[in-house]
């Protein structure tokens, strides 16, 4: 779904916070007027709902959530090309005819046309662009929408728009953190959790240290969905709207969340891993995304838990790493030291890793590009 | 000390001594990984810089290196050649300055040949993609990647489109060791700069028939390069670009026309006026926004797009169109609108092909080659058009409208220009009388004649 233009975005800065003009209960009228409206127009061509939404609807509407409304219901319809010749076959022989027939009246080189397609003019002339996107036919959503989806579906695409325009997001959450930080991850956010309750999750990308760059907001809007996930949570986004910037504030219990749930964005590189592992290690099995672990003043995420099929006490926690420094890398290890979590394997990515001297002994660490070897994970675990 | 690339940046690692690091070019701390990061830009001053300071590192930034194939060689013209020697000049970082029609993707495709090292292109359109794609291959032998317009396939030499450029870079970045930017005027004022930052790629060639100035020109040359050479279309015209004359039409509203169009501008000038009254220096994008925010301002606004429609087509056009289209009906003619709408209707009433972003690729190259050929006697386009598309051969240009303004106006009329023994183009503009068309079309002509 495209988002909103920053200038059609119903929301207001005020005094440093981005105030998002949600849609609630009071917007129900005017929504339903307006799906009833759209709704009229089944079985006519797509310019003409376009030209009846450009006008005022027959009762009072806020202005930019109408707009806002406008932009998903016309995405949301079919629209379907009626045509009894492919319009570009239409245009060529009819637009060929007319460089013949250059000094013809329209009407004769039309009906030439059309005798050469075996249609009547009229069917050629309705032809001629009945695949441009307005002379569509309008057919409508795939199913009915309610008001309230409505509501819950522009909210959501108000708040993708703030956060489309965001530099940095930190979010405080409870619960099922791990799907945001697995999603920021694979979208190259650069992530770190600091522990807490909640925890505090701070994102933005590697960008962002020079400009306020909207280069990551896409990413950073794409998260918005597994927020849903959370069972409470705050989100704070440092956003440019019309030319300043302001704070976005978010919160569960806001009414952005429609009912379906989020694509979820695979990584390649692991779901290789746990192809790889199942034919090399039939013994072992390989359990995807478990259970956080809390250790010293961070939260470790691990992306697999290997379990040994006829032995359950031998199991290791498996990281792959994106980005890292050695510093980090060292404060993280000291960290999982202190905290006896002497089974966490992490997987190195060698083109962004250091040498192995630099590695504290005794860490269990394999190292990899673009493959990581089962092998390689099974020897860490020893 | 290592350097490595992370997401169009450089990332310093591992330094022994951060006390030689100080004030590095474009370096700034970034706490979050507890290094030191620069825009992937600056990938040559540093190495540079940490070679002066005698900072022992491995610079480990450059991607994987794919294999460049043999390419065929590319003839240039004299002027062309030209252009290349003084951006080789330049230390290869530089943008050129040639009118439209004469031959800037060939200039570029040779730049690659010549340097022979993995070559991104960007361009601004989906068209354009398509056509630099099929040059490159035609020029070279080699086949291209691709990226944008639904496919994502990299090789040593790319065309992607600014958007994709601007999304992929982060990965892209450290492939490349040369950059083309096609219409390069589009960077330098806004949110795609991002991509040339983010790109390693020492050699950098910007292409424009139209430069920026000011501000934009200087950022311009800071992410590209300065301006290296430049040709007007008079240095050219005759033996390397067809010469033209420009005829001005003035018509006029039917008086219906003409009270709505007085009507529609007096919304406008009411609202306009009480602005400016506060705001004087405003320009009109902040009129604009500003607008947007009210219902006076928004019936403003709406009047003023209608009093836009009106002027695209209006009665006295279309005759004077047909008119123009009867009397060079042996000849081939590009039709310019302002708009796809006003295209579509000039395509649908005089039976001519319309080129717009809405005709997909098959058909459009059909109905280029089918004009090519004289199997069709006109093509009509808002914005396709305008930039770099490839249009053969055509004698009169005929500008119903604009909306672009002067840079448009030269791109336009340099479709007609590709020269022929014996050819004298023809380009018409239509202009409504007592309207802001008026000035348009004299700061049109000034531009032209720039």
């Amino acid at each position: 779904m495209p988002l909103l233009l920053e200038a059609a975005i119903p929301a207001r800065l005020d005094r440093g916070r981005i105030l998002p003009g949600f849609l609630d209960e009071r917007d129900q009228p005017w929504l339903h007027v307006l799906i009833d409206e759209v709704d009229r127009f089944r079985g006519r061509p797509l310019r003409e709902l376009q030209q009846r939404l450009r006008e005022p609807l027959p009762c009072a509407t806020p202005h930019f959530k109408l707009r806002a409304a406008v932009q998903l219901l016309l995405r949301l319809g079919n629209a379907e090309i009626k045509s009894e010749v492919s319009p570009a076959v239409a245009r060529e022989t009819l637009f060929s005819e007319a460089a013949v027939q250059a000094d013809r009246p329209r009407a004769v080189v039309v009906a030439a046309a059309a005798s050469t397609l075996g249609l009547a003019p009229a069917a050629l002339e309705r032809a001629l662009f009945a695949d441009l996107p307005g002379e569509r036919i309008f057919a409508g959503p795939d199913s009915p929408v309610s008001p309230h989806e409505v509501a819950l579906r522009v909210n959501h695409l108000i708040a993708r728009s703030l956060l489309f325009r965001a530099s940095r997001v930190r979010i405080r959450a409870e619960g099922a953190l791990r799907p945001v930080v697995r999603q920021a991850k694979l979208r190259g956010l650069i992530c770190t959790v600091e522990d807490g309750d909640p925890p505090v999750l701070d994102l933005s990308g590697p960008y962002a240290v020079f400009r306020r760059t909207l280069l990551y907001g896409r990413a950073l809007g794409e998260l918005l969905p597994f927020l849903a996930w959370c069972a409470r949570f705050e989100l704070r986004a440092t956003c440019m709207l019309r030319g300043q910037e302001g704070e976005l504030h978010l919160q569960s219990g806001d009414p952005l969340f429609p009912a379906s749930t989020p694509k979820p964005f695979d990584s390649k590189l692991e779901a290789r891993f746990a192809r790889d592992l199942k034919k090399a290690a039939p013994d072992w099995d390989l359990l995807r995304e478990p259970e956080p672990v809390r250790a010293g003043g961070t939260i470790v995420f691990p992306d697999f838990l290997l379990r040994h099929r006829f032995d359950p006490s031998r199991q290791f926690l498996i990281e792959v790493v994106g980005f890292w420094t050695p510093a980090y890398l060292q404060r993280k290890l000291s960290l999982l030291r202190a905290a006896k979590l002497d089974n966490l394997i992490l997987c190195l990515d060698e083109e962004r890793c250091c040498a192995d001297g630099d590695l504290p002994t005794g860490a269990r660490v394999v190292r990899f590009r673009r493959r990581i070897d089962p092998t390689a994970v099974l020897q860490a675990a020893g | 000390m290592r350097l490595v690339f992370d997401q169009g940046t450089i990332l310093l690692l591992e330094p022994e001594s951060s006390s030689a690091l100080a004030d590095l070019p474009g370096a700034l701390w970034d706490p979050r990984v507890g290094a030191l990061r620069c825009p992937a830009r600056f990938h040559q001053r540093l190495l540079a810089e940490l070679g002066q300071r005698g900072v022992r590192f491995e610079d480990e930034v450059a991607g994987p290196a794919d294999e460049l194939p043999t390419l065929l060689p590319t003839d240039l013209r004299p002027y062309q050649e030209a252009a290349l020697a003084a951006w080789a000049l330049a230390d290869r970082r530089g943008v050129t300055v040639l009118p439209t029609g004469s031959g800037k993707t060939r200039l570029a495709i040779a730049a690659v040949t010549r340097m022979h090292v993995p070559a991104l292109c960007l361009v601004p359109t989906r068209v354009l993609l398509d056509q630099w794609a099929r040059a490159i291959q035609e020029c070279t032998g080699f086949a291209p990647g691709r990226l944008g317009d639904g496919e994502h396939q990299v090789e040593p030499i790319t065309v992607a489109t600014f958007e994709s450029g601007w999304r992929h870079m982060r990965e892209l970045g450290n492939r490349f060791q040369l950059l083309v930017v096609d219409e390069a005027h589009h960077f330098g004022a806004g949110l795609r700069d991002e991509a040339l930052d983010m790109s390693i790629a020492p050699m950098r060639l910007g292409l424009t028939a139209t430069p920026p100035t000011g501000q934009t020109a200087a950022r311009l040359a800071e992410l590209i390069g300065p301006t290296v050479y430049e040709l007007r279309v008079d240095d050219l015209t005759g033996e390397f670009l067809a010469p033209f004359d420009t005829v001005v039409l003035h018509l006029d509203f039917t008086p219906v026309e003409r009270a709505e169009y007085e009507t529609l501008m007096a919304t406008l000038r009411d609202v306009l006026r009480r602005f400016r009254a506060v705001d004087p220096g405003a320009t009109w994008q902040e009129f604009v926004r500003v607008a947007a925010r009210t219902d006076e301002g928004r019936r403003a606004l709406a009047a003023w797009h209608r009093s836009r429609r009106l002027l695209a087509f209006p009665h006295a056009k279309r005759q004077m169109l047909a008119n123009l289209l009867a009397r060079h009906r042996d000849a081939r003619a590009l039709v310019f609108t302002a708009d796809n709408a006003t295209a579509y209707a000039v395509g649908r009433e005089h039976l001519i092909m319309p080129l717009t972003c809405h005709i997909g690729r098959k058909e459009r190259e059909r109905a280029l080659t089918l004009f090519k050929e004289g199997k069709l006697r006109a093509l009509v386009s808002a914005q396709v058009l305008n930039e770099g598309l490839d249009v053969p051969d055509a004698e009169v240009g005929i500008v119903v409208a604009g909306s672009k303004g002067e840079r448009e106006h030269v791109q336009r009329v340099g479709r007609v220009l590709r020269p022929r023994p014996g050819k004298r183009a023809l380009v018409y503009e239509l202009v409504v009388r007592a309207t802001g068309e008026v000035q348009q079309a004299r700061r049109r002509r000034n531009a032209l004649a720039a």
